[in-house]
This record gives C-alpha cells, sequence and structure tokens, in this order.
C-alpha cells in the first residue's frame, strides 16, 4: 500500500504532467490560433511558385510599316541558388564560361539571397559555344539554368539609334521611382524605348505551380496569361533616315527631318552612334564606359541634346525681326562693301558683295547687310522673334531629354553678365553669334514654321500606337505648341529671300532640278575650332512637306558641306534619284 | 485468473489502443508521400501485433518475479547494448539498430529503458532513501553504464530519457528535493564537459534551438519547417491527406519523430488536444495505477514508466514547436517504429500488471 509520502510524491507527479501537458497546450494556441494566419502564409509561400510569364515587349515600326526593332530568342543563363551544390568550386568554373568575373556572380547571388528558388540571371544572350558547353557539364555544374528568353533585336544596328533608344537592367533608383518593375527588368533607358516603355512593355504572366521541398514542380495551379506590349508606329521613314546617315557619314554632327505640317519626325540623325543591340542583353559596365566615354559621346544625341552657335542660319529670324518691326523691307538696299562702321567700332566680312537688296542680302548671306537690319531692329525684338520661332526652348519631342539652348536679350545680359546690351550685341546676334546656342531639332522646328506659315508644330516620333491582342490603332496626334503670327507681306518676302538663297545664294549646292527649295546656310564660329556647318530647308516651297536641318560640327562651311547631305535627304525624300555628276557648291557658299 | 482479468485496468488498453489509431490514421496520411501508405500500414500492424503479443506475455509473469530475474535482466540489457555498438546497423549517421533479416531491425535502447525502469526499481525497492548527493551515487552508477553505451551510438534523445527516468524514480522514492537540487546544479556544472562529448551536428541542433535563423536552409531547416506546419494548421487544420508541409515533403521524418507535425498541421488545434487529451488520460492512469499499487516496487515501476511517457510526450511535441531542442525520441505509439511501440506496449503491459496484482496473491 502507498504510504503517506509517497502519495505526496504521486500528486507532484501530477502537478508536473500538468503543468507540461499545459504548456504544450499552450504553446499549440499560441502557434496555431495566435500565429496560425502568419505560419499559414508561409506554408503557401513554400509550396507555390510564381514562375513569371514574360510578355514580348512591342514592335517598333517605320511609318509605312517596316520593322526596325523587334525581338529574337536568346539564351540565358541563370543560377538557382538553391540548387547550387558546392559553390567554392562551381562559381569560378562557371565564371571562366561565362567570361565573368567570379565576384560579380557571388554579387549577384547574394542580391538574391532572400529568394533562393528564384533564378538569378547571370548571362543574357549567351552565345551558342557557352551553352554548348554548359550543357556539356550539366552534371559538374548543378544549379546553373539555361532558359530561352527574348532579347531586343535593332534591326539596323546603329540606325536611328538616339531616336529608338536602348535597353538595360532597371537601376535601383529607377526601382524606386516606379511601380509595377522588379529587379534584374530590363527598361528603355533612353529614346522611344524609355518613353514608351509602360506601351511596350506588356504585362508579365504568371505561371502558379505548386512545389515540393524541392521546388521541383507538381503542377499549374493557375495561370495569368501575358499580354504583349503594345506595337509603336513611329513617324521615322526607313529610307529618308538612311539617306540622311549615309549623307552624314562620319562626320560627327546631326540631321533632323520633320513634315512641317504635323511635326512628324521622319529622320533623327546624330553621329556617331553606337549599336543598342550591344545593350540589348545587358551591358557590362566597362563596356558602357567604353562606348560613353572613350570613344567620344556616341549616347549623346546631338540631334536634341547637343546645342551650337547658330550663326548665319540665325538670319532668318533677323530677317523676321526686321520685316515684322519694319526696320526692313523688300526694298531696303545696303552697301555690301566689306565695312560696317559701328560708332567707333569697325566690323570687317569676308567678301564684298556691292550694294544689295534685301532678297540678295539674304541669299548671299552678306554679313554688313544683318549688321545693319540687327543694330536697327535691336536685340529684344530679334529675341523675341527667336522665341517666337521656338528657339531657346524645348520642343516638347517625346523624348526623355533635350536642351532647351539659350537665347539671350538685355535683360538676362543684365541678370547674367552685369552689363548692359552693347550695340555690338546687336550686330553679333544678328549673325548667328554671341551667347546663342540653339538644338539642331530647334532649327528643324524654326524653318518648319516658315514653311508653313508660322505654326510652331509639336516634332514627335511616335504615330501609331498597336495593340497585338486587339488589333485596335490609336493614332498619336499632337497639337502645335504655337505661332508665330507672320504678316502674310513678312512672309512672303522671307520665303522668297530663303528660296533665292537656293537659285543663286550660298545654298546652291542643295539644288535638285524640278525641285523648288528654300532654306539658309550657316558657318556657324565656335570657340572649340572650325565653324560648325549649318543648313536648314524646306521643300517644295508652294506647298512644304518636308523641312530639315542638318549640322557637321567643324565642318567649316554651311553651303559646302551642310547643303549636299540635305540634297540627299531631299532625293530620297521625294524619290528623285541622285544625277550622276556631283554639284559642286559656288565660292560664295561659306555661310 | 479470473480474479487477475477482473482487475485488469480497461480504460488504460482502450486509451492506448485509440492512441495506436489515432497514430495509423496519421500514419497514413504521413506516408502518403513516401510512396504510398499500405506497406507502412501492413508493417505497422505487423509490429502492433508483435507488441499486443508481448503486452500479453509481460501480464502473464508477476511483476516481482520479473524485477527477481534483475541481473539477468541487466545483464542482458548490457549485452544488447554493447552488440548494437559492434554489429550494429548504421542509419540516418547512427548506430542503432540490430538487423533482424525481414523484419528490420530492433532498437535495443527502446526496451533498454524498460529493463532500467524495472532494475532501478527494485534497487531502490525495500531501501531507505539516499539522503545525502554520495547516497545517489549507486543509481547513478547503475544508469550510467547503459547510458555511456546509449551515448556511444550516438543517441542524445534515449539518454536524456534515461536521466528523466533517474530523477523521476528517486523523487518518487521519496529523496529529498535538496539532493536532487545538488545533483541538478551538479549536472549543470558538467554541462561544459557533456557538450565537448556531443557530436558536431548535435551541437548544431541546439545552437539552432536558440536560433533559427542562423542557418535557415540547413540544420535550423526541420525546426522552422515544422513550425510552419504546425502553425498552418490553425483551428481546424488543412484536412487529413491535405496538409501541403506534410505531402510535399517540407518535414524530415514526418512520419517518426516529426509525426506530431502531421496531425497539426491536418487537423489543427482541435487534433491536437484530441491526442494530447488522449496522452493525458492515459497519464491519468498510470497516476491511478502508481497510487494504488500494492507495493513499493510496484510503484516504483508506474512512476518509472509514467515518467518516460511524460517526458517523451513533452520533448516530442515540444520540439516540432520550437519548445525543444530537436532530439529524435519517438512519440509513444504514434511515431512509426516498431522497437518504440513494442517497448511502449510491455510499458504498458508493465503498468496493467501492477495494476492487475496490487493485492496479494491468494494460491
Amino acid at each position: 500500500m502507498a504510504s503517506e509520502p509517497s502519495a505526496k510524491r504521486i500528486a507532484g507527479f501530477a502537478a508536473v504532467a500538468t503543468l507540461l501537458f499545459t504548456v504544450l497546450l499552450g504553446r499549440l494556441w499560441q502557434l496555431q490560433v495566435v500565429q496560425g494566419a502568419y505560419y499559414l502564409q508561409l506554408s503557401e509561400e513554400n509550396r507555390l511558385r510564381d514562375l513569371r510569364l514574360p510578355a514580348p515587349r512591342g514592335i517598333l515600326y517605320d511609318r509605312k510599316g517596316r520593322p526596325l526593332v523587334s525581338n529574337r530568342a536568346a539564351f540565358t543563363v541563370s543560377l538557382l541558388a538553391m540548387e547550387l551544390r558546392d559553390p567554392e568550386r562551381v562559381l569560378p568554373r562557371l565564371a571562366v564560361l561565362l567570361g565573368i568575373p567570379v565576384e560579380t556572380i557571388r554579387d549577384r547571388l547574394a542580391q538574391a539571397r532572400s529568394r533562393p528558388f528564384e533564378p538569378v540571371r547571370l548571362l543574357r544572350d549567351a552565345p551558342k559555344n557557352v551553352v554548348a558547353m554548359i550543357e556539356e557539364n550539366r552534371l559538374d555544374l548543378p544549379g546553373v539554368l539555361i532558359e530561352v528568353e527574348p532579347v531586343r533585336h535593332y534591326l539596323y544596328g546603329a540606325l536611328a539609334a538616339h531616336a529608338l533608344g536602348y535597353l538595360g537592367e532597371i537601376s535601383a533608383d529607377e526601382l524606386a521611382a516606379r511601380s509595377g518593375y522588379r529587379m534584374g527588368d530590363l527598361i528603355g533607358k533612353s529614346g522611344t524605348e524609355r518613353i514608351y516603355d509602360r506601351k511596350l512593355r506588356g504585362h508579365e504572366g504568371r505561371l502558379r505551380v505548386e512545389v515540393d521541398a524541392r521546388g521541383r514542380p507538381l503542377g499549374v495551379l493557375s495561370r495569368e496569361p501575358s499580354h504583349a506590349g503594345k506595337s509603336l508606329v513611329l513617324t521615322i521613314d526607313l529610307d529618308i533616315q538612311r539617306a540622311a546617315e549615309a549623307a552624314l557619314g562620319e562626320q560627327t554632327g546631326a540631321v533632323v527631318v520633320l513634315d512641317p505640317r504635323n511635326g512628324e519626325v521622319l529622320a533623327l540623325v546624330s553621329h556617331p552612334a553606337f549599336d543598342p543591340n550591344v545593350f540589348a542583353a545587358g551591358i557590362t559596365p566597362e563596356r558602357w564606359r567604353q562606348l560613353s566615354g572613350d570613344t567620344g559621346l556616341r549616347l549623346l544625341s546631338r540631334a536634341t541634346d547637343a546645342t551650337y552657335e547658330p550663326g548665319s542660319v540665325f538670319k532668318v529670324v533677323t530677317a523676321a525681326a526686321a520685316l515684322t518691326r519694319g526696320t526692313a523691307t523688300r526694298e531696303t538696299r545696303v552697301n555690301c562693301n566689306g565695312i560696317f562702321r559701328l560708332g567707333r567700332w569697325v566690323f570687317h566680312d569676308l567678301a564684298a558683295y556691292g550694294t544689295v537688296d534685301f532678297i540678295t542680302g539674304v541669299a548671299k548671306s552678306c554679313n554688313v547687310f544683318f549688321w545693319t537690319l540687327g543694330t536697327r531692329t535691336g536685340g529684344d525684338a530679334m529675341a523675341e522673334m527667336a522665341r517666337a520661332l521656338g528657339l531657346g526652348a524645348r520642343t516638347g519631342i517625346d523624348l526623355p531629354s533635350e536642351n532647351a539652348g539659350l537665347i539671350p536679350d538685355s535683360a538676362w545680359k543684365r541678370r547674367t553678365q552685369g552689363e548692359p546690351w552693347y550695340p555690338g550685341d546687336n550686330a553679333n546676334m544678328a549673325i548667328g553669334q554671341g551667347w546663342m546656342n540653339v538644338t539642331p531639332l530647334q532649327i528643324a522646328r524654326m524653318i518648319a514654321a516658315v514653311a508653313n506659315g508660322g505654326t510652331l508644330v509639336r516634332p514627335h516620333l511616335v504615330r501609331q500606337v498597336i495593340d497585338p491582342a486587339t488589333g485596335t490603332v490609336e493614332r498619336v496626334t499632337t497639337g502645335p505648341t504655337g505661332t508665330v503670327g507672320f504678316r502674310p507681306d513678312v512672309l512672303a518676302t522671307l520665303r522668297e529671300a530663303l528660296e533665292a538663297v537656293v537659285v543663286r545664294g550660298t545654298g546652291r549646292a542643295v539644288a535638285i532640278p524640278g525641285l523648288a527649295i528654300a532654306g539658309k546656310t550657316g558657318s556657324a564660329e565656335n570657340p572649340r575650332g572650325q565653324p560648325h556647318a549649318w543648313f536648314a530647308a524646306y521643300a517644295p516651297v508652294d506647298q512644304p512637306r518636308i523641312a530639315l536641318a542638318v549640322l557637321v560640327e567643324h565642318g567649316r562651311r554651311g553651303g559646302l558641306v551642310a547643303a549636299p547631305i540635305a540634297r540627299a535627304v531631299l532625293q530620297a525624300a521625294f524619290g528623285i534619284p541622285a544625277p550622276p555628276e556631283a554639284r559642286e557648291g559656288g565660292e560664295e557658299g561659306i555661310r | 485468473m479470473k480474479r487477475l482479468l477482473r482487475d485488469l485496468d480497461v480504460p488504460l488498453l482502450v486509451i492506448t489502443l485509440l492512441l495506436v489509431g489515432y497514430g495509423m490514421i496519421l500514419l497514413a496520411s504521413a506516408t502518403a508521400s513516401l510512396g504510398g501508405p499500405w506497406g507502412y500500414i501492413r508493417t505497422r500492424l505487423f509490429h502492433l501485433l508483435v507488441a499486443l503479443a508481448a503486452l500479453v506475455g509481460v501480464l502473464l509473469v508477476d511483476y516481482r518475479r520479473v524485477a527477481g530475474a534483475w541481473k539477468a535482466l541487466y545483464a542482458a540489457n548490457l549485452v544488447l547494448l554493447v552488440a548494437v555498438l559492434l554489429v550494429g546497423v548504421t542509419r540516418l549517421g547512427a548506430q542503432r539498430w540490430i538487423a533482424l533479416g525481414p523484419f528490420g531491425g530492433f532498437q535495443p535502447s527502446e526496451l533498454a529503458k524498460i529493463v532500467l525502469i524495472i532494475t532501478l526499481a527494485r534497487h531502490l525497492d525495500g531501501r531507505l532513501p539516499p539522503a545525502t548527493v554520495a547516497g545517489v551515487v549507486p543509481y547513478l552508477l547503475h544508469m550510467g553504464l547503459p547510458l555511456l553505451l546509449i551515448i556511444r551510438q550516438p543517441d542524445l534523445g534515449t539518454a536524456m530519457v534515461i536521466g528523466a527516468i533517474l530523477v523521476g524514480m528517486l523523487f518518487l522514492a521519496g529523496v529529498r528535493l535538496r539532493v536532487l537540487g545538488s545533483l541538478g546544479g551538479l549536472a549543470l556544472m558538467g554541462a561544459p564537459f557533456l557538450w565537448s562529448l556531443l557530436h558536431d551536428y548535435q551541437r548544431r541542433r541546439l545552437v539552432v534551438f536558440l536560433d533559427p535563423t542562423v542557418d535557415p536552409l540547413g540544420a535550423g531547416y526541420a525546426l522552422t519547417q515544422a513550425k510552419i506546419a504546425v502553425g498552418s494548421g490553425q483551428l481546424w487544420g488543412k484536412g487529413l491527406f491535405a496538409g501541403t508541409q506534410n505531402l510535399l515533403r517540407f518535414i524530415p521524418e514526418q512520419h517518426t519523430d516529426f509525426i506530431f507535425t502531421v496531425v497539426g498541421e491536418e487537423l489543427g488545434f482541435v487534433g491536437g488536444m484530441v491526442l494530447l487529451a488522449l496522452f493525458a488520460l492515459w497519464v491519468w492512469r498510470a497516476l491511478h495505477i502508481a497510487s494504488t499499487a500494492g507495493d513499493r516496487l510496484g510503484q516504483l515501476i508506474a512512476g518509472g514508466i509514467l515518467t518516460m511517457v511524460v517526458f517523451h510526450v513533452f520533448v516530442n511535441v515540444g520540439m516540432t514547436m520550437g519548445l525543444m531542442p530537436i532530439t529524435g525520441i519517438p512519440l509513444p505509439f504514434i511515431s512509426y517504429g516498431g522497437s518504440s511501440l513494442l517497448g511502449m506496449f510491455v510499458a504498458t503491459g508493465l503498468l496493467l500488471n501492477v495494476r492487475m496484482r496490487r493485492r496479494k496473491i491468494l494460491f
């Protein structure tokens, strides 16, 4: 029989057992009822994997429906961290095979540490021999995957590179600033690719699969199809773009071709350029530096982002301002003897033309003529006309960046230089020198405004947005940004003068039989070297359909260097075959 | 014989069979992803048959006579434990099994616990409880020799169970709390030495128990996944055969040591509570048998078995919920494994034996 003390001890047993069972039950309650929802979510995350179904990026077509940018299938080498065994042995081997530093692989793995079941991309667009070598050594490279992914394909390489733009992996800053993007996404970094990125990229689909503890997929639970990105029909005309690039050749410069009626950009050239295909597979930083730094600003779009002294193309503004203010008329005559006196200062022109009327003054680009006009009209009036023609301000083109340039006036000079506007400043400004800075795009729009009778168009690169799923076409229309308000007599005189430039003036090199062209040359002196060669033109004169600006950096003579490029562009635009003999520009065509 | 049968503790037998039945259902679900449950169920039924036979066998012989053979029992136990170390089979990194041909393997440490309960009870019976730490030394030696052999396998879990049995039986024998406290103090002082005896993986388990995030894909994996499984069951569970942690094999050893995760995940708090309630009833019967035992020997045996089962349940269930370190001891009557089931049925048989023979037998 149990003794009295042992009964106490058995009661002690009961107490301890009760305590232990209570602890277990309490813990069970805590885990299942209090924190149950949290653990349920963890168990769902355990078993569910969302695989991304990439959405094909929208195609870019030229205005006639010819593809400029599409996608091609390529191999991507990825690493699945949770299946990686023996990283000390595998990673160095992989680094050698892929030709990337082992530290880069480690960095990428470290970034993806929190999601070990998601493949980490190591090399996009891997060469076929690399893929073959990995396939052969599959057993020695656990966790290494080869996936097929679309890669952006720029069909014509560097053609229109600055207008089209390029892709790159999204940066941390971009990721923070945008919603709906994920680490490792490719995103438009410049050009149309960047501005229209949301339309082009479409929506990624999702395949939800159930996996076991080793990450092996067991079955598809749900499928959310991807939606292909929208395609864009650009305003670019492949023929004109190619002709412009060919004509510019290896010279550093820019060509902008607009439709003066609506601002559509028919060609946008900047040279030197780059091949966006290089970036499409995810560029390495070394390569990028080599491209953007060492080889001289290839990524810079000289057509829109660089500014230049306008030189004599600015005489369009001077002439328009003088006619508008009445400081000159069609009948104004000036003695172009090569010398202009302003107080005790004497300005020397490079050539003398005798007494010229307004039309001839413009046609010959006589500096004395314009010094006279500028002095009569005044800097502020010229600046006002320049702004009315869209200089010194962004054009509003659908590109991620654009330079506003600068049009100075007396207030500006007082503010920034602390000096009043001197009469000499009038003379300088009249021939497009001084502090003035413009972009080739602005000059193209300026000449377009003369061509279309005074409407300041908004240049744009996209005509239509096409949804490949529904086939719906959305037309992109952009209204003008302003009007110049030309008086009819001013416009008529100006146009007549610009036509004379081509017929008998400095721009004869552009002339094409059967096509009436108006334009203005420029040779802009600049502190960095030889003058920049300019040419701005529109055609046909009676019903202009083309307006263009050509700039050749340090090309010296607008009439000799820039005008033939404009001529090639116009031939392409109007389908006129180039005549066998190339016409030489006149000796006068120096400005 | 009739009288003996009249004193058979039917509730304990029923509770035991209910536990085994519950375990069988869980086994079916736990092995659904291991190539189908039928092979496991069949083996389990065979184990059950053997275990029931052993239970009946234990019932037939008076526990006093069993304890009387303590020398033979103790010696046989040592022989088996040494045999494991010499010819044992290594599974999962530990040498705990003796191969038995078509019957699989036998784990002597599962029976060693029972033998030590019987022999220690006999050792303590009829002696005054030791009043000093020095007086406890003989009992420490009694348990210590087989304990060392078991640690060698290594089987840290069973070693801990034997330690618990020793403490529980000394307590029941009336050893003063002060002496037990001193023993605890000595054990703590010896802890660094014990730590040095541990294998690397055992140390890792202990570190991970304190902080599972140390190594989420390695040693902490089992603990993390077990907690996710249990917690995600919520109040009612995901349903039998519907636990994703179980079926997709996120839980290692989900049909043996981690079988409680299957209850927790698939049957929820309610299912877990029912299981714990069955164990509580079992313990209640064992307490009743201990308190009504016919003699001190029977009481000590019942107390030892009680301690063993409570410790098993607490450590096993506690480990799946992050309350205890992962030590790999089975959940009595539930975990898949023949030796464990056999040991638990022999223990149950001993309890029934003590209950049945609480009155002096009159021939």
